[in-house]
């Protein structure tokens, strides 16, 4: 199915004088997902690339993609093969691909082996024939696989003036023929210093393989692509059953709406924590809660989820550290049905265990999700499970996808609530083992204190940056309601965020501090 | 496959309006392949898979031991078979040739994109009811 980003329909000036109209380049579906993001819109019409990279980077693939995505009988894609990779298996080989439509074979899409021709002429002779297929064909996309493995030959055969004369008139030939051209190769980076082949073509696709400990990823980059605005950096790559997918490293999040001037504050589900936020979260805001394990924040985040659903927003859970199940489960222990919006589309609960996948595949998971629901609310449960999750070598990316991920969907008016797991330790109040805070407007920080014989817990709002909030240091349990906040703020003791507090007003009878812990049942 | 290259070489027989005779049109059926497959696969490309396909064809029909190759991709030592065999027998080796030939192709390919290649080269032969890469070469007429 060809998919074109459709072009201005063209008109006549008003006025003979004044501005003349730019052109506009029309933009093709490249067929790769997230690619088109990554290229500003798509692939440039008539534009003379090069996909290049190292063995296994998945160039003969994208290739692929980009022809059955817009060839059509009227015109088709010519794939010419070029001593590399033989087109039967080709064909083995890339029909195991969903987007390989075998219907447009030998009619939409044409594989033509020139490898004999190279072989046994000269350069001209092969551009003749291209010229002649190209021709008779009316071919809209043409693919020259390996271009670097033609070219070498042509090299070692007549010098790299003929091949420079050969790459001219073909890119001359293939653009006045308005042809969208891809010449695919195996490239090493030193070999575009001084190669006029890379000063020449519109654009330049890099593809290459990193490997860190036991994981490998493959990247992108769009070194150039003249005439538009492309997504600068290394963007993630994976090869699946669908064929490449690149992910954006603003996870295609540009321009997306912006967050509601008028702000509403959200119930967190907890009517006494949301005394103590000022009336509750503000929609879009990106809540971190931290703690030790036990302390409740998985609780807390279903509350806040489960409220969500209540008011008619729809949710996303991210887990990492248990199954959904788990989740729903405890939800049930407080009166909460989670199982039932989940049946009804208005929650997912993404289980993310990827273990080899980078941090944009995951976000990319997440955001998928999100729009699938069209969720308001998002628990990560937690971050720590996150990158843990990740492979080794993408965890110095976390942060910094992170950091873009909250961003534009905070900035999108979603509201993100976060957990941490804390080690407490009891001289200190730490937010968290690595610094996140940053990523966040509000900050509630759970802990444990030891009060007359008891291990307790106290929460207290560290931060809320878009308004003022209670300084009070809480005692909360949780019970088959979920989280309740109990005492009011404890003036009787001094140091409770040291979680070892000394009592500094009067000891009250024993029996009026029973332990308030009781425990949720199922 | 037996019944599919009985089926061509058939109707290659019965259109033909050359002056060979119909028993020696039996094996110019890979010949109609030919500039499809060369164009995917170069010359080159064709006479391996030629030149394989008659390795096993060879195992099931001996006699087709005096073919051979040629470098452009056509056969030898036709006319030879053609002088020592029965037209039945004659027949028997093109389809079984043919049929090697063709399984090759779905070994590679794989039948759906075998079955296009080959209906694009014989649109007007009907492979309908036929199993299409299944079986041996050796199958019986179903």
């Amino acid at each position: 199915m060809k998919k074109t980003v459709k072009a201005a329909k063209p008109t006549l000036p008003k006025k003979i004088v004044g501005k003349p109209a730019k052109v506009t380049i029309r933009k093709l579906a490249s067929g790769v997902p997230g690619l088109d993001d990554i290229l500003g819109g798509g692939l440039p019409e008539f534009s003379f690339n090069i996909i290049a990279g190292t063995p296994g980077c998945g160039k003969t693939t994208m290739a692929h993609q980009i022809v059955f995505a817009n060839a059509t009988p009227t015109k088709p894609a010519l794939y010419f093969s070029v001593l590399g990779e033989p087109v039967i298996k080709m064909l083995r080989y890339q029909q195991q691909f969903t987007f390989f439509d075998e219907s447009k074979l030998n009619k939409a899409v044409r594989f033509i082996n020139l490898s004999d021709m190279v072989l046994e002429k000269d350069l001209n002779a092969v551009l003749e024939e291209i010229i002649k297929q190209v021709t008779e064909a009316n071919a809209g996309i043409v693919v020259v696989d390996s271009f670097r493995t033609l070219a070498r030959k042509a090299r070692s055969d007549v010098g790299d003036v003929e091949v420079q004369a050969f790459v001219h008139r073909l890119a001359q030939f293939l653009t006045s023929w308005e042809a969208t051209t891809f010449l695919v190769g195996e490239y090493v980076e030193a070999e575009t210093h001084n190669n006029s082949l890379f000063t020449l073509v519109d654009g330049i696709f890099w593809l290459s393989q990193a490997t860190e400990r036991n994981s490998v990823v493959r990247k992108l980059q769009i070194i150039k692509l003249r005439g538009q605005a492309t997504v600068p950096g290394l963007h993630t790559v994976r090869i699946n059953g669908g064929g490449l997918q690149a992910f954006s490293r603003t996870l295609g999040l540009i321009g997306n709406k912006k967050k509601p001037a008028q702000r509403r504050q959200l119930s967190i589900g907890i009517p006494e924590l949301d005394k103590m936020l000022g009336g509750g979260i503000l929609e879009g805001d990106s809540l971190l809660v931290a703690g030790p394990s036990g302390t409740g924040k998985s609780a807390l985040a279903t509350q806040f989820i489960a409220e969500g659903l209540r008011c008619g927003e729809p949710g996303i859970m991210a887990i990492f550290e248990e199954r959904p199940e788990g989740y729903t489960q405890r939800a049930a222990t407080f009166g909460l049905n989670l199982q039932r919006a989940i049946q009804k589309g208005t929650l997912e609960a993404l289980y993310l265990r990827p273990l080899d996948l980078s941090v944009d595949e995951t976000m990319q998971e997440i955001l998928d999700a999100i729009k699938r629901v069209g969720a308001k609310r998002l628990v990560i449960d937690s971050l720590v499970g996150f990158e843990m999750a990740l492979a080794p070598g993408f965890r110095a990316d976390f942060r910094e996808s992170l950091y873009r991920m909250i961003g534009a969907l905070t900035g999108a008016g979603i509201t993100i609530l976060s957990t941490v797991e804390v080690e407490d330790n009891f001289t200190s109040l730490q937010f968290s083992h690595y610094a996140i805070s940053f990523l966040t407007d509000d900050i509630i920080r759970l802990r444990y204190v030891e009060i007359d014989g008891q291990l307790r817990k106290v929460m207290v709002v560290i931060k809320m940056r878009g308004g003022n909030h209670s300084k009070d240091i809480r005692e909360y349990v949780i019970t088959n309601k979920g989280v309740v906040v109990i005492h009011p703020r404890r003036t009787d003791y001094n140091g409770l965020i040291t979680g070892i507090p000394q009592r500094s007003g009067p000891r009250k009878a024993q029996e009026s501090e029973a332990a308030p812990e009781p425990k949720a049942t199922k | 496959m037996l019944n599919v290259a009985k089926r061509l070489v058939t109707y290659e027989m019965l259109s033909n309006t050359s002056r060979e005779t119909n028993t020696q049109v039996a094996f110019h059926v890979g010949d109609r392949l030919r500039p499809q497959l060369a164009t995917l696969m170069g010359n080159g490309g064709y006479r391996a898979l030629l030149l394989r396909a008659l390795v096993l064809a060879k195992a099931e029909a001996p006699w087709l031991r005096a073919v051979q190759v040629n470098m452009d991709g056509s056969l030898k030592g036709l006319e030879e078979l053609h002088a020592q065999l029965s037209p039945t027998h004659f027949f028997d080796c093109s389809v079984v040739l043919l049929a090697q030939l063709l399984l090759m192709l779905v070994a590679f390919i794989g039948e759906n994109l075998t079955l296009h290649l080959v209906r694009e080269v014989w649109p007007n032969v009907s492979l309908n009811d036929l199993e299409f890469g299944k079986g041996a070469t050796s199958e019986k007429d179903g």
